[in-house]
């Protein structure tokens, strides 16, 4: 609270008061009073005036300094209230009232908001696991009664499943306080899994898929990463540069000091320079997305918001028309060696 | 024969789960009543059960408990929970596996046969029509002749033999491959069959592995 803009603010009083002091001093020149007795009045009575204004504004500053100072360091601004005392005048208790019901009101929203979120994402979570179970069913009736249409049918269904696996994700990452357990896992098992998701497609394409031992431990969710690298294998597959002979997908992994990184890589069409920087953006399709009208942007998306859950760094290379390479740096924990 | 007790309530599931195993060479039934659970499951004497966590009256996880204090049955849980809480759960709870679905018909069954084989180690079913087979080391051997055969070719190999008199179709050796980490494609798929059949014929002059068109491969 500055001075200045208080005395500002107070202006009207003081021209009032002043222009009342005027009026005394004239009426007591017109009475012929004596010098002395105006040179004493006007004294007092601006005395006066000074020690009520300080005062007024020593009350309000004081409170008004403690709530601007508390107000700029809290982080969460709607805590100020346990900040700060009910202050002695009745502007301010005006106030501090307003603000403990605002507060109250917006708190009591905030509750109502986050029971929904909940409730929402619970749904979607039951929603989900009950699709699984029709889709599990089309999957064995398929295997069990093969022919050239229920193949057809079965790729259909994975893309199904892709689907539902794509919000079961999106709600986790996004409604979810903690839905992950971080343990050691071989990469090579985790991408084992992910290898076969996507064995039709790769043999289909006839892309080849090289892994490189990636015989490392690494701490992750194992569901979470499994999906991560399902996004990166299946835009391989869908940006993949048909018209090169060869088509590949290499992954490898690399020790760095106390990091494991784990890399893949593609032939395939490769992103744009220009567009690199915006390819974890939520909804980016790009140039690529655009050529491809199924590209939905949350892929990628989902890909850096897991990852950034789990602690492990994402990052993407690329050169248009050559490769794209995608890779994972997973950090060695140094709580959990301590637990070791 | 093993026998494989399913425990889904699903209809479609369960009824599609008994096909796909009997038709891979297991005895397989599945529970009708979820009322007494384990009483049925116990009494059943099966050598697998394949339980899910949604079944009524009891949360499958739950059943598991029960049945762990009794029996040493193999459990592979099978589930559309698809977190890894659950599944370190089920497996503090003593299951031996852990499935989501929708899973892979294909490795479901490779699955199933790595637990058998897991847990009959010792058991020696290593003769095929006078070969004797040395799967660690990759050896084929019929008195005094023998061949060595490639990792690829004696996963094949093993399959066929695993599902001997019937087709395996181009697709379950695939994915037997993959599954062992070998991500190869379809042409070295009809390499390896083919270099297989020519060391097999080495030992045993006359033709093993039959080729039926569109469908497969089968070991006589």
């Amino acid at each position: 609270m500055k001075f200045g803009k208080y005395i500002i603010d107070k202006m009207p009083n003081i021209i009032i008061y002043n222009f009342t002091i005027f009026i005394i001093i004239s009426l007591l020149i017109a009475f012929e009073s004596k010098i002395e007795l105006i040179i004493a009045v006007i004294i007092i009575l601006l005395v006066v005036e000074i020690i009520v204004i300080t005062i007024d504004y020593l009350k309000k500053q004081c409170f008004y300094k403690s709530f601007k100072n508390n107000l700029d360091n809290l982080d969460k601004k709607y805590l100020i209230l346990e900040t700060i005392n009910k202050p002695g005048f009745y502007e301010g208790e005006i106030l501090y009232d307003s603000l403990y019901e605002i507060d109250k009101s917006m708190i009591e929203n905030i509750k109502k908001q986050t029971i929904n979120k909940q409730e929402f994402k619970e749904y979607i979570e039951m929603w989900i696991h009950e699709v699984k179970i029709p889709i599990a069913s089309i999957v064995l009736l398929i295997h069990n009664n093969k022919n050239k249409v229920n193949g057809k049918i079965l790729k259909e269904i994975k893309k199904i499943d892709s689907c539902t696996e794509q919000v079961l994700y999106y709600t986790r990452e996004e409604f979810a306080e903690k839905d992950y357990l971080i343990k050691e896992y071989n990469l090579k098992k985790i991408i084992n899994t992910v290898a076969i998701n996507n064995k039709n497609d790769l043999l289909e394409l006839n892309i080849s898929l090289e892994v490189d031992k990636c015989n490392e431990l690494v701490l992750t969710d194992s569901k979470w990463l499994e999906f991560i690298l399902n996004q990166i294998i299946n835009n391989s597959i869908k940006y993949i540069d048909k018209t090169k002979e060869n088509n590949y997908i290499k992954i490898s992994t690399k020790k760095e000091e106390s990091k494991t990184l784990l890399i893949i890589e593609d032939d395939g069409i490769g992103i744009k320079s220009n567009e690199i920087s915006r390819v974890f953006n939520k909804s980016f399709t790009g140039t690529n997305g655009r050529n491809n009208k199924k590209a939905t942007g949350m892929g990628l998306y989902l890909v850096k918001k897991l990852s950034n859950k789990l602690g492990h760094k994402v990052e993407i290379e690329a050169k248009e028309n050559e490769y794209t390479k995608v890779i994972i740096t997973f950090n060695e924990g140094e709580y959990y060696n301590v637990l070791k | 024969m093993k026998k494989i007790l399913i425990v889904e309530d699903d209809d479609v599931i369960k009824k599609e789960l008994k096909v796909l195993l009997n038709s891979s060479n297991f005895d397989a039934n599945y529970l009708n009543n979820f009322e007494t659970a384990k009483e049925e499951i116990l009494s059943y004497n099966a050598d697998l059960i394949l339980l899910d966590i949604n079944i009524p009256f009891i949360n499958g996880e739950e059943l598991l408990k029960e049945i762990r204090k009794e029996s040493n049955v193999p459990i592979i849980m099978i589930t559309s929970k698809n977190t890894e809480i659950d599944e370190v759960l089920s497996m503090s709870y003593g299951a031996d596996d852990y499935i989501t679905k929708p899973y892979n018909p294909t490795i479901l069954v490779l699955r199933i046969n790595a637990l058998f084989k897991r847990l009959n180690s010792t058991e020696k079913n290593n003769v095929y029509k006078n070969i004797k087979i040395y799967p660690e080391k990759g050896l084929l051997k019929k008195e005094d002749k023998e061949v060595i055969l490639t990792k690829n070719e004696m996963i094949i190999f093993n399959n066929l033999l695993i599902n001997k008199s019937k087709i395996v179709t181009r697709d379950e050796l695939m994915t037997d491959l993959w599954n062992n980490d070998e991500y190869i494609n379809d042409n070295a798929l009809t390499v390896n069959v083919s270099r297989l059949r020519t060391k097999l014929k080495d030992l045993n002059d006359e033709e093993l592995i039959e080729t039926r068109k569109g469908q497969g491969y089968i070991l006589k």
